[in-house]
């Protein structure tokens, strides 16, 4: 009990997966203790179904139940979830036909909460489309049986309780979209930022690469001593998990011989087996010697340390001369300063891979005019640039 | 030992999180108000339908509009909006449940009961966790009173008793389900707010560790001189060209003091500028300030950066430890290499003491990038990982 609140109040650091997993473990123990409480006592209210029936349906909803815990443990936590809102409708139709009309039709809300906690829009639409339509249907055909005894038109009575189902429906519909849309917005902006960020990290092993060369030093990797370190430190976590720890000491020499090799060849050598090519794949992430997850969280690592106690003002992620400076004179001189920067000072990659190459007035020019420059350059900018280029390129 | 998995966090992050909020909050507001504006149009028609006097309408619907009217005025005051939508957004719940028990006691049937779930559902788009617990709360408790105080209301054409009981268990598992979805989605939304904030300050930092590590590399600075140089050749030339007085000579010359002078002492040799200005023009200096080297290592780098759909909601795009499909010795290995790499001095930075990366490790979010049971081996077991390290590495 205390692992599942502990993951439900750490969630956001939970997989996508792991997520699902959680919430298909929550419906299904609601699930359980829901059919616990609610089909024996049906089976003493007066149900429209022979009593057979009566005896059928628990069995049928404990096998559906079974199977929605089967699929948890296997870990198909989709299919899980889909048995999970199938045993929840199936409840809910069992309950419409019993007695109590009124208890039967919120069944059809508690059906649509179960398939919101999902979060999952198809899911959404396709079931709690369908869900909708049959509590709708239903209102009409039980109209007389659903009226409270102080209203005053069945008719009326009937359009409520339509309206208030497909109207909880559909407001949450759009919570889905507008939720999405936020979503996919963030998420579009973050993948964007993280391969910008990849490409700062790119050129900051690769000044380091051409640093550790130009001074004649050794590559970590290449250190016998922290090789070792690895290949201890490995074995000995290793040891909590099986007794024999020969296999993870050869995956270490592995990991650093193939720090020499070309990645592309081992997986094309037909020698090579299903298992190294599989172990240098996945290995591959954790190379210290090109920019993988493992440099980058080095370097996220150090930044740590960088800037600690600088305040936050509003424009400190603000990149737009016209944004930054207020007078036309200020921006010229900011948009004069941005074109030196790019036509002096080596940002590129040559053709051999080291970072020794200037941009020329052309590509500075091609670059101005693009669509991913607006975050620096208004339009107004660019046009000025155009109508003075020749002083640009000769003066700066 | 208590966790904090904020300590590391940057500090700057809290504010521009504020900021991308509000442009939501600002979004959930109008379609909110525009649901409100709608669903006071069905109310009216139910109310002319089953010819409710007008004294009875107009206050009704006065609510309703005045409640838009609110939002409006918070809407549209300019000072502090993120705090002026947030007070919107609780009067806008606690209005929306009040606006349901009016109209749940004017017609006193089952059917409008339900409209409880139509506020709670309005509400929820809101996503936030205050509005979300106020709005559970609400839910619960008028259900509760009405349940108790107005069983009439309850009772159908058919049935001798309301069964209450149902009704509240009912209540109960929609109120805890819906909480739970809506905690759950409200952390992961903030966890995605807490990426993009915190990716824009890494940005900066690693912008900066790429101008460290740059320096280290050349061992040279920027030629400022060069800069101001070639700037003041082309102005004059631009000038000349426009027919214009030379506007920017005494900014640049500016510039080439700074250096040197303080900002009292630049205010004092530059009497025609005012202490803003003059801050305005430092911002473009390039040896006391980083502000145009930033903007063109960005520009430099911002050119070519696609985002596919597939990698939007790909798990891969989160850098850890503990990649789903990976075997455990390669999330022993990655973790073996990370930790040693720590422990370990590199030119842009130097290796930390093990107080401090347990500390690091355990309060911030790289607790989450490491495999569940790797890292509480290793927080059981860090001695025994820097005697390994210390007893290979020695002082290397």
């Amino acid at each position: 009990m205390k692992t599942l609140f502990n993951r439900i109040r750490n969630s956001e650091f939970l997989t996508f997966n792991e997520v699902l997993r959680l919430k298909v473990v929550i419906v299904t123990a609601f699930l359980l203790l829901f059919v616990g409480l609610t089909i024996p006592i049906s089976a003493l209210l007066s149900f429209n179904l022979e009593f057979s029936i009566n005896i059928i349906v628990p069995i049928f909803f404990i096998i559906l139940l079974l199977f929605t815990i089967i699929t948890v443990i296997l870990n198909f936590n989709r299919v899980a979830m889909h048995f999970s809102i199938y045993t929840m409708i199936g409840l809910t139709i069992f309950h419409v036909g019993g007695a109590n009309h009124l208890y039967g039709f919120i069944l059809f809300f508690v059906s649509l909460t179960i398939i919101i906690f999902y979060q999952d829009i198809v899911t959404y639409i396709i079931y709690g489309g369908a869900v909708t339509l049959y509590g709708s249907v239903y209102a009409f055909n039980s109209g007389g049986e659903l009226m409270g005894i102080l209203s005053t038109s069945q008719d009326i009575s009937v359009l409520t309780y339509q309206i208030m189902l497909i109207g909880f429906y559909s407001i949450f519909l759009i919570q889905f979209i507008l939720s999405d849309h936020i979503y996919e917005k963030l998420n579009n902006e973050w993948v964007r930022m993280n391969k910008i960020l990849e490409k700062y990290q790119d050129f900051s092993l690769q000044h380091l690469n051409e640093y550790t060369e130009k001074e004649k030093l050794t590559p970590i990797y290449k250190n016998n001593k922290f090789q070792q370190t690895i290949s201890e430190l490995a074995v000995f976590l290793n040891e909590f998990y099986e007794e024999d720890g020969e296999d993870i000491a050869e995956l270490v020499e592995y990991y650093f011989f193939l720090h020499s090799q070309d990645l592309s060849l081992v997986l094309e050598n037909e020698g090579a087996s299903e298992e190294a090519k599989e172990f240098a794949q996945q290995l591959e992430k954790y190379f210290l010697n090109k920019r993988t997850e493992l440099t980058s969280m080095l370097f996220d690592f150090s930044t740590l340390f960088i800037d600690q106690k600088a305040d936050f003002k509003k424009d400190r992620y603000e990149y737009s001369i016209d944004e930054l400076f207020s007078t036309k004179t200020n921006k010229m001189l900011a948009l004069a300063i941005l074109y030196k920067f790019l036509r002096t000072e080596v940002t590129q990659f040559d053709k051999w891979g080291n970072i020794g190459k200037i941009l020329t007035h052309d590509e500075i020019s091609e670059l101005f005019v693009s669509k991913e420059f607006r975050e620096f350059i208004s339009f107004e900018q660019v046009n000025f640039y155009l109508d003075n280029q020749e002083l640009f390129e000769k003066y700066l | 030992m208590p966790q904090f998995t904020k300590k590391y966090q940057y500090a700057q992050v809290e504010k521009y999180k504020e900021h991308l909020e509000l442009q939501h909050l600002k979004l959930k507001t109008i379609i909110i108000n525009l649901m409100v504006f709608f669903i006071s149009f069905v109310v009216l028609y139910f109310l002319i339908r089953l010819d409710v006097p007008n004294n009875a309408t107009i206050p009704i619907m006065l609510f309703f509009y005045t409640l838009v009217i609110i939002n409006i005025i918070f809407y549209s005051y300019d000072g502090d909006q993120y705090n002026n939508l947030r007070i919107a957004m609780y009067i806008n719940t606690m209005g929306l449940y009040l606006a349901t028990i009016i109209i749940i006691l004017q017609f006193q049937t089952p059917s409008v009961f339900t409209s409880l779930f139509i506020a709670y559902a309005i509400t929820a788009i809101y996503q936030d966790y205050k509005a979300m617990l106020l709005s559970s709360g609400m839910l619960f408790f008028s259900g509760i009173a009405l349940l108790t105080g107005y069983s009439d209301i309850f009772t159908l054409v058919g049935s001798s008793s309301p069964q209450e009981g149902f009704i509240i268990a009912f209540l109960v598992i929609f109120v805890l389900l819906l909480t739970l979805s809506s905690f759950i989605l409200i952390k992961r939304k903030t966890f995605f707010y807490n990426q993009l904030a915190q990716i824009k300050e890494s940005e900066v930092r690693n912008m900066k560790l790429l101008l460290a590590i740059e320096r280290i590399k050349t061992k040279k600075e920027l030629d400022s001189e060069g800069y101001y140089d070639s700037l003041m050749k082309f102005s004059s030339k631009l000038s000349e060209k426009l027919d214009i007085d030379n506007v920017f000579s005494e900014k640049i010359q500016l510039l080439k003091d700074s250096r040197k002078l303080s900002l009292p002492d630049l205010l004092g040799k530059y009497p025609s500028f005012t202490k803003d200005e003059i801050k305005e023009i430092l911002e473009l200096e390039l040896e006391t300030h980083e502000r145009m080297k930033m903007i063109g290592i960005k520009a430099s780098k911002s050119s070519d950066v696609v985002v596919d759909r597939k990698e939007m909601f790909s798990e891969a795009q989160f850098k850890s430890f503990k990649h789903e499909g990976d075997h455990h010795y390669i999330k022993i290995i990655s973790f073996a290499v990370f930790y040693t790499m720590l422990k370990t001095d590199k030119p842009y930075f130097k290796s930390l003491k093990e107080e401090e990366i347990k500390d690091i490790l355990y309060n911030s979010e790289y607790y989450y990038r490491i495999d569940k049971k790797i890292i509480n081996l290793y927080l059981d077991n860090n001695e025994v990982f820097d005697t390994i390290v210390k007893d290979i590495m020695g002082g290397e």
